[in-house]
């Protein structure tokens, strides 16, 4: 019963995890101006997994957040904001 | 009257010049930019097609002595950039051919210009040569270049401003050196500058990224 009942939490467990959305927090280089920030919205907005962006000159982070049960790997984000024409020195998730 | 000033002033606003922003956006991304000094007027419109460069369309009414309209498609280059903690540096090509119109007469036209740049938060930094080819109207090189500051940091939607100084050098051109002290102002994805020149013209640009 016992054993039931660890199995049953972990699988829950997983699939709340899969399930969730991805905070992705990236540092980025040469983002100093709102042309660049409207560059970076403009381009993340676009793609289908993404529910928001929001980007700090001050600290020098995008941070995206994507929809209920997606998420966006490290490659990907790195070549949109190479896109946009800046570079990524960080990457950093969270759920 | 009124009307016709007012339409002369839609006009010469609406056409414009290579601002000293730059030259490519985001991969996808459109810019429409404009510049009226007192070398006339200019207006270009750009397409970002990769992160290294941009296709667009060029038009100039030069003024201050010959009145000349140019007009061509151009073509934007980045050759190097530096993207720093604090900072972005660059370099830029952007060159066109296309043709020159003066007094009815047309000739070949061609231009090319380097831009350099430096900007961070508080800094700005650029340099400018330029040279153009208008058949037998004109041959002539340009020169301009900027320093600028930002009095305070602002972020990404709130307004940013900068304190700056424009140099032009036209060897060609009854005023060799016309300096400009500008304000830029800069808000999510528009630009807008407005200064005064040593010459006694105003310069007004904009500049519109989407």
């Amino acid at each position: 019963m016992k054993r039931y009942l660890l199995t049953s939490i972990i699988i829950t467990l997983g699939l709340a995890a899969v399930a969730s959305a991805d905070t992705i927090t990236a540092t980025v280089n040469g983002m100093v101006c709102s042309f660049c920030a409207t560059g970076i919205e403009k381009t993340f907005k676009a793609q289908p997994e993404v529910k928001s962006v929001n980007v700090d000159l001050q600290d020098r982070l995008v941070i995206v957040s994507t929809k209920q049960g997606k998420t966006m790997d490290d490659a990907k984000l790195r070549k949109l904001i190479g896109n946009a024409g800046y570079s990524v020195v960080n990457v950093e998730h969270s759920k | 009257m009124k009307t016709a000033t007012l339409l002369s002033l839609t006009f010469s606003i609406a056409l414009a010049a290579n601002l000293e922003a730059k030259p490519l956006s985001y991969v996808g991304g459109l810019m429409l930019m404009q510049e009226n000094d007192e070398t006339g007027h200019t207006f270009s419109f750009d397409y970002t097609f990769r992160p290294t460069n941009a296709v667009g369309f060029y038009l100039k009414q030069e003024e201050n002595g010959k009145e000349i309209l140019m007009l061509s498609p151009e073509f934007n280059t980045l050759l190097k950039r530096w993207n720093l903690a604090d900072g972005q540096g660059n370099i830029f090509n952007m060159s066109g051919a296309g043709v020159a119109v003066y007094h009815g007469r047309t000739q070949p036209s061609l231009w090319t210009a380097f831009l350099a740049d430096y900007e961070s938060r508080r800094w700005f930094l650029s340099y400018e040569p330029r040279f153009v080819y208008n058949g037998d109207i004109e041959k002539s090189f340009w020169q301009r270049a900027r320093v600028g500051i930002a009095p305070y940091l602002a972020n990404y939607n709130q307004l940013n401003t900068w304190l700056m100084l424009q140099v032009d050098h036209h060897p060609a051109k009854h005023d060799h050196f016309v300096a400009t002290p500008l304000l830029r102002f800069f808000y999510k994805n528009y630009l807008f500058e407005v200064g005064y020149q040593s010459n006694q013209h105003i310069m007004v640009n904009w500049q519109i990224q989407f």
